[in-house]
């Protein structure tokens, strides 16, 4: 099954599921490591944190996205797959907002390179957050 | 000749526009320029700059369809 790198609002089961089914074709992976982020309902100041609201620079999204993976592919020769789902527009606190999913012949690959593929996220995708509080405000956050 | 340009994350909010197109710019720096005579309370924030999609630093060329991105700090996850 093909994903689009971006979707709209939060990583569903769904998704993870039809990756997990998408996987028992791959006969020659033997791990899988999978990365979930998760909105945090965080207290700023007396403010609860009820949703992020992600904009995405999207056709720099699709050449970065496909950069890592294949940055991350070349380190680690024992992966076989590596698929990112980031989610743009309204995600509630306690909703998935990233999903990481590698394959690899043995586990020592599979982790490290999922690790290697969130870390590249954060500092190469052109995506952005605006946390939205319970009062209504918002602030912008980066990952500096 | 006109450039596109888009402005991301809280440089739309600061701008009040996410797209604006601009003619007669040949260089980057007549650009910068024209953009921050149009929107001078960019200079407050930290940004990069990329042209159709690539990160640049410093002077480049513009030329006509060219697309232009105002990104500040990435912030994804």
């Amino acid at each position: 099954m093909e994903f689009n790198y971006l979707i709209e609002g939060p990583v569903s089961s769904g998704i993870i599921a039809s990756y997990m089914e998408m996987i028992s074709s791959v006969k020659n992976a033997g791990g899988h490591s999978f990365f979930l982020g998760q909105v945090r309902a965080d207290v700023m100041e007396g403010k609860t944190v009820t949703a992020i609201e992600y904009s995405a620079y999207e056709n720099m999204v699709v050449a970065e996205a496909d950069k890592i993976i294949e940055s991350v592919m070349a380190e680690f020769d024992d992966v076989k797959t590596v698929r990112i789902i980031h989610s743009k527009g309204i995600v509630k606190a306690g909703e998935i907002s990233l999903a990481v999913m590698v394959s690899a012949g043995h586990r020592k690959h599979a982790i490290d390179a999922c690790a290697k593929t969130v870390e590249l996220i954060k500092e190469r995708l052109p995506v952005w957050k605006k946390e939205i509080y319970s009062d209504n405000s918002h602030t912008w956050k980066d990952n500096q | 000749m006109e450039v596109k340009v888009l402005f991301f994350g809280v440089l739309a909010e600061v701008t009040g526009t996410a797209l604006k197109h601009y003619s007669d710019v040949s260089r980057m720096s007549d650009l910068n320029h024209r953009i921050s005579d149009d929107f001078p309370e960019i200079v407050h924030y930290n940004f990069r700059i990329a042209l159709n999609s690539q990160i640049i630093d410093g002077e480049h060329t513009l030329l006509a369809g060219d697309e232009v991105a105002y990104l500040p700090p990435f912030a994804g996850g």
